[in-house]
C-alpha cells in the first residue's frame, strides 16, 4: 500500500513537472508607488516588457499609495508571506528594511544572470543600495532636485548667461542678487519654494548642508560638532530669502508647481520628476520657454540630495520563491534597467550607466543639462531612522516649516532638532 | 446547547479582541520591533513615557481636541436638530439631507476639500480673509490654529450623525406635553428648559459618550492635515502609537502608549457614564 502511494506521488510529480515545462509562463507580482506622470511611463514599460516576453513572463502590477502607506503594507505583508515577487523601493529605506529582514539579498550569481555589475553604476548610487557590503536592490534611477527657471522672464530681466542659464549660480551673493533683480523686475516670487512642506524641504536643506560637507549623522549620533552650525547656516540662507520677500511662503507642493507654471514664480527648486509636467505643458503651447539646471552653489562646492528608485525582492516569511520565479524576477530587473532610456522621459536620471552614456540620452533636454550632477549627489545617512517618510523627516519638518517662514530662529530650530533626533 | 450557540461569537470575540488585547499588554513589556518578538524589559517602556516629549505633546493635544469637539459638537448638533424639527415635510427632509451630507464623505475627501479651501495661495477661504482685511493664515501650518481648525472640520464632518440621534429623541417626546405647556402659557425658553432638555437628556448623554470615545481615538484627520507640516507638534495619542510602531519600528514602545490610551478611554468612559446617569436622575 505504502509503495503504491509513493508511486502515485511520483507519477503526480512527474505529471506536474511536464505541465510546468509546457506552460512555463511565470507571473511576476509587482508592487510600486509610482502614481504620477512617472507611473504612466512605468505602465508603458511594463506593457513593453510583457509584449517582449509573451508566453514567458507576465508582470501583474499594482500601484499603491506612495510613502508611509506603501512601506507599512510592505513590512506587514512580508512578515506573513503575502508580499509581491518584486517591488519598487527607495534606496533611503533600505537600512530599516534590512534590520527588519524583509529584503532578499542580491548575490553575485544574481548579478551575473542579470548581466549587471557595480561598474555600471555611479559609486554613490551603488553605495546607497548596499548595506554592510551586501546588495539589497537594483537601482533604476536617481531622482535629485534641480532648479527650474523661466527663460522668458529671466531673459527679459537680462539674467541669463550666454549659454542660457540663470546668472549667479556660483555663490550665495550671486544667486541672491539674481533673486533681487527679479523682485525689482516686478516678479511676485523670484523663487517658488515648497515652504509649507518640511518633508520636501529636507531635500533642499540637506543639499545645502552637503555643500559645506556637513553630516547629519556621525557614528550613530546626530549633528555632531560643527554639523549643527552647518544646518543652521542652511536654514539661515532660506529664512533670509523669506524675510526679504524673495521666495513664496507657506506654499505646499501643488501650489509651488502652480506658481511656477503660471509665471508668478520665476524659478523653482523641485524634483526632476516634474520635468514631464513642463514638457507636456510646453508641447501643448501652455508654457513659456524653460530650463532646469543643477542647484546653485550657495556654500563651498556643488552638492545635491538624491534618492534612488530601486527594485527589491521581498523576503516572504514562510514562502520560499521557486528558482524559476526568481529567474523571472531577475529578468524583469535586468530588462527594465537596460531599457530605462524611456524612464528618463519621466525626468529621473537612469542609474544604469550605459543608458546615460548613450547618444540618445545626451540629446535629451533638459536631462542632459542636469545629469552631470550625479557626480555631486549625496544620499540619506544609512540609518533605520532615515529615508522618505521616516522619523527623521517628521522631526525636521516640525521645525523646518516655522523656520523657513520666518517664525522661528534658525539657532533655536537647530537646538530643538538636535534634541529630538538624539532622543529617538 | 446554549454554550454551543454562543460559541461562534465567543470564539470570534476571543480571537479578534481578547487575544490581541492580552498580546498588546504583553508586548508593552518587551522591546519588540514592529514584526516579531522582543526581549522582556519590564516596565522600561512605561518609565520612558514620563520623560518623553512626544508622548507629552500627544497626551495634551488629545485632551485639547476632546475639549474642542465633544461638548461644542454636541451642542451644535442639538441646536441644528431643534431647528430642523421645526420644519415640515419635504423641506425638513431636504435640510436634514444637507446637514447629513458631510457625514457620508470619506475622511480623505474631507481632507482634500478643506486643504484646498484653506490653501494659503489659492484657497477660497483666503479670499474671504482678504475681503475683510485680515492677514492670511496658513491654518494647518501654525500650531495655534491647527487643533481648533481640525476640531471645526471634525464637527462639520460628523455632526450629521448626532443630529439624527437628536431628531429621533425629539420625535419621541409626545406632542401632548407641548400642548399642555402652551396651554399653561409656557414661553419658548422655559418649554425648552423644563420639557425638551430633561426629556432629551438620555439622548444627549448617549451622544456625549459616543463623541467622547470617538474623539479620544482621533487619528485620521490629524495625520492627514499634518503630513509635511509640523507633524511632531500636532501629535495625538493614536498618531503617536502609529509613529512608534510603523515609523520607528518599535512595537513595544508603541504598545505601551496604546495601553495607556486604553486605560484612559476606559476610565473616562466609566466616569462619563456614571456622571451623566447621576445628573440625569437629578434633573428628573
Amino acid at each position: 500500500m505504502l509503495r503504491f502511494k509513493s508511486l502515485a506521488a511520483g507519477v503526480c510529480l512527474a505529471a506536474s513537472m511536464v505541465t510546468t515545462a509546457a506552460l512555463a509562463e511565470e507571473t511576476v507580482v509587482w508592487w510600486d508607488f509610482l502614481a504620477g506622470g512617472d507611473g504612466v511611463r512605468m505602465k508603458q514599460m511594463i506593457e513593453d516588457f510583457n509584449a517582449a516576453h509573451e508566453g514567458d513572463i507576465t508582470i501583474d502590477a499594482t500601484t499603491l499609495e506612495w510613502g508611509l502607506p506603501f512601506y507599512s503594507k510592505v513590512q506587514t505583508s512580508a512578515a506573513v508571506g503575502e508580499a509581491p515577487d518584486i517591488m519598487t523601493y527607495h534606496a533611503s529605506r533600505i537600512p530599516l528594511a534590512v534590520e527588519q529582514g524583509i529584503l532578499t539579498e542580491i548575490t553575485e550569481a544574481d548579478r551575473q544572470k542579470m548581466d549587471l555589475s557595480e561598474a555600471d553604476y555611479a559609486p554613490s548610487t551603488w553605495d546607497a543600495v548596499t548595506n554592510e557590503g551586501k546588495q539589497y536592490a537594483v537601482p533604476l534611477d536617481t531622482h535629485p532636485i534641480v532648479l527650474y527657471y523661466n527663460k522668458d522672464v529671466l531673459g527679459k530681466a537680462g539674467l541669463l548667461t550666454d549659454d542660457g542659464r540663470p546668472k549667479g549660480l556660483d555663490s550665495r551673493e550671486g544667486f541672491t542678487a539674481t533673486l533681487k533683480a527679479l523682485k525689482e523686475a516686478g516678479i511676485t516670487f523670484p523663487l517658488g519654494s515648497v515652504t509649507a512642506d518640511g518633508n520636501f524641504m529636507f531635500r533642499t536643506i540637506y543639499s545645502l548642508m552637503g555643500q559645506q560637507d556637513g553630516e547629519l549623522m556621525t557614528d550613530g549620533e546626530f549633528l555632531v560638532g560643527d554639523n549643527a552650525v552647518k544646518l543652521q547656516n542652511a536654514l539661515d540662507v532660506l529664512q533670509t530669502w523669506t524675510k526679504e520677500g524673495l521666495q513664496s511662503t507657506y506654499t505646499d507642493y501643488p501650489a509651488t508647481v502652480a506658481l511656477f507654471t503660471s509665471g508668478e514664480a520665476a524659478m523653482m527648486i523641485n524634483g526632476v520628476w516634474e520635468v514631464p509636467t513642463m514638457t507636456d505643458l510646453h508641447a501643448q503651447g501652455n508654457l513659456f520657454e524653460w530650463g532646469a539646471v543643477e542647484l546653485p552653489v550657495i556654500f563651498d562646492h556643488p552638492s545635491t540630495y538624491a534618492d534612488s528608485h530601486a527594485f527589491a525582492i521581498p523576503a516572504n516569511k514562510g514562502r520560499e520563491m521557486s528558482d524559476a520565479k526568481h529567474d523571472a524576477v531577475l529578468e524583469v530587473m535586468s530588462w527594465i534597467s537596460k531599457n530605462s532610456l524611456f524612464w528618463a522621459t519621466a525626468g529621473h536620471i537612469p542609474a544604469y550607466g550605459p543608458v546615460t552614456e548613450s547618444a540618445e540620452y545626451k540629446a535629451m533636454e533638459p536631462n542632459a543639462t542636469y545629469s552631470p550632477l550625479t557626480q555631486n549627489m549625496i544620499f540619506d545617512p544609512k540609518s533605520p531612522l532615515a529615508g522618505i517618510a521616516g522619523p527623521i523627516f517628521d522631526v525636521m519638518s516640525t521645525y523646518f516649516v516655522p523656520t523657513l517662514n520666518g517664525e522661528m530662529d534658525p539657532a533655536e530650530a537647530v537646538k530643538e532638532i538636535k534634541f529630538e533626533l538624539n532622543d529617538m | 446547547m446554549a454554550l454551543l450557540l454562543i460559541s461562534p461569537f465567543v470564539a470570534i470575540y476571543g480571537l479578534i479582541f481578547i487575544y490581541p488585547t492580552i498580546k498588546m499588554f504583553m508586548i508593552s513589556f518587551t522591546d519588540a520591533p514592529l514584526i516579531g518578538a522582543g526581549d522582556w524589559v519590564g516596565t522600561e517602556n512605561y518609565e520612558r513615557l514620563g520623560r518623553d516629549r512626544r508622548f507629552n505633546t500627544s497626551l495634551w493635544n488629545t485632551f485639547y481636541f476632546v475639549v474642542l469637539t465633544v461638548v461644542p459638537g454636541t451642542l451644535v448638533a442639538l441646536a441644528i436638530a431643534l431647528g430642523v424639527s421645526r420644519l415640515n415635510g419635504r423641506l425638513q427632509a431636504l435640510v436634514l439631507a444637507l446637514f447629513f451630507l458631510p457625514y457620508i464623505l470619506p475622511v480623505s475627501v474631507v481632507y482634500r476639500l478643506w486643504d484646498w479651501t484653506l490653501n494659503f495661495q489659492f484657497g477660497i477661504a483666503m479670499h474671504l480673509f482678504d475681503l475683510i482685511g485680515m492677514d492670511r493664515v496658513p491654518v494647518f501650518k501654525v500650531t495655534g490654529w491647527f487643533m481648533p481648525a481640525v476640531a471645526f472640520v471634525t464637527i462639520w464632518w460628523t455632526a450629521g450623525f448626532s443630529i439624527l440621534l437628536f431628531l429621533a429623541g425629539l420625535r419621541s417626546i409626545p406632542a401632548e406635553i407641548y400642548e399642555a405647556a402652551s396651554l399653561d402659557n409656557s414661553g419658548r425658553l422655559s418649554t425648552f428648559r423644563n420639557i425638551t432638555w430633561p426629556l432629551i437628556w438620555p439622548v444627549t448623554a448617549l451622544v456625549l459618550t459616543i463623541q467622547l470615545i470617538l474623539q479620544m481615538k482621533i487619528f485620521d484627520q490629524v495625520y492627514l492635515f499634518s503630513t509635511g507640516g509640523r507633524a511632531n507638534d500636532n501629535l495625538v495619542l493614536v498618531y503617536y502609537v502609529f509613529q512608534r510602531a510603523f515609523q520607528n519600528n518599535q512595537g513595544g514602545r508603541a504598545a505601551a502608549v496604546a495601553v495607556v490610551l486604553f486605560m484612559i478611554v476606559i476610565i473616562i468612559s466609566v466616569l462619563n457614564f456614571q456622571l451623566t446617569r447621576l445628573s440625569g436622575n437629578r434633573s428628573k
